[in-house]
């Protein structure tokens, strides 16, 4: 469904904001030398507890629209996502304590979709109508980078 | 992703940041839940910011928001013009995209044959 890791990201993203998140942090490492490449979506909106979390994973493939509050196939689709591509999913949540969401999967995997458009990902998510701080520390062998919406133009630059 | 196309994101960010300050002409909403990010619309997204951008026009915010419960005929943008006119633009691609920024927003003439639904006007 989606073709792109950066849409994973969005998608996850944006149910932070749902959330009523005022931060989120996105972190990448890839790792040739590993072949890893793990994600991770962490914000301090207002969590899952352990029923909910249980619903909206089990909700793979269910179309049916959630109109009160839209997650659960965007999870599920990650989920698949990363097990087809020999990783593992995991989702640390808890009401008032915000949501980590963690995805890894093997780098070298042939159906392992690309990282893709990070960049307009990133501006989708600083475009939101609510005021969510984003950001991205992205992380490989060789190269290492951070974003940070709060000084978009001062901080980062880090380069080895 | 390199440190050039970083740079860039920092600049378009900023930039980005700037235009959700309000009281523009035009607001530009682009729905962005899960259907919506499947069928495109983060791509629709970006091509109106880099067409608003190419073309100058500074009368213009672009937001972004979740469901519209419209899942159906994404990707779909909404204009809201100041004086309380809205359009609702849906099953749009990037040239479709570019078209409403040249012709609606730069103009003022609404695209009839993209837009769905009835006029709205609120107070």
């Amino acid at each position: 469904m989606f073709e792109e890791l950066s849409q994973h990201i969005l998608d996850i993203a944006m149910n932070s904001l749902s959330a009523n998140a005022k931060q989120v942090q996105i972190s990448i490492l890839e790792s040739r030398k590993h072949d890893w490449l793990v994600l991770r979506v962490r914000d301090d909106g207002r969590g899952m507890d352990a029923a909910t979390l249980k619903r909206v994973l089990a909700n793979r493939w269910s179309s049916k629209p959630q109109r009160r509050k839209p997650v659960g196939l965007g999870l599920a689709l990650l989920q698949q996502t990363s097990e087809m591509c020999g990783g593992h999913f995991h989702v640390r949540s808890a009401p008032g304590r915000g949501t980590s969401v963690t995805a890894s999967m093997r780098l070298s995997h042939i159906d392992r979709p690309p990282l893709g458009d990070l960049n307009a990902t990133i501006l989708a998510l600083c475009a939101t109508d609510k005021k969510m701080d984003v950001q991205l520390n992205y992380r490989s062998d060789g190269q290492k980078f951070s974003f940070d919406s709060r000084e978009p133009a001062t901080k980062g630059e880090v380069n080895l | 992703m390199n440190l050039e196309q970083l740079k860039q994101l920092k600049e378009k960010a900023q930039k980005q940041i700037a235009l959700r300050e309000g009281g523009k002409k035009y607001r530009v909403v682009v729905s962005m839940g899960t259907s919506g990010i499947a069928s495109g619309a983060r791509e629709v997204m970006k091509t109106m910011l880099d067409e608003i951008e190419k073309r100058g026009l500074d009368d213009v915010e672009v937001h972004v928001t979740g469901e519209h419960g419209l899942e159906d005929i994404e990707p779909v943008v909404r204009v809201e013009e100041a004086g309380g006119e809205k359009t609702t633009y849906a099953r749009l691609d990037p040239e479709k995209a570019k078209k409403i920024v040249a012709e609606h927003l730069q103009k003022g003439r609404k695209v009839d044959n993209l837009a769905v639904g009835k006029q709205k006007k609120t107070e």
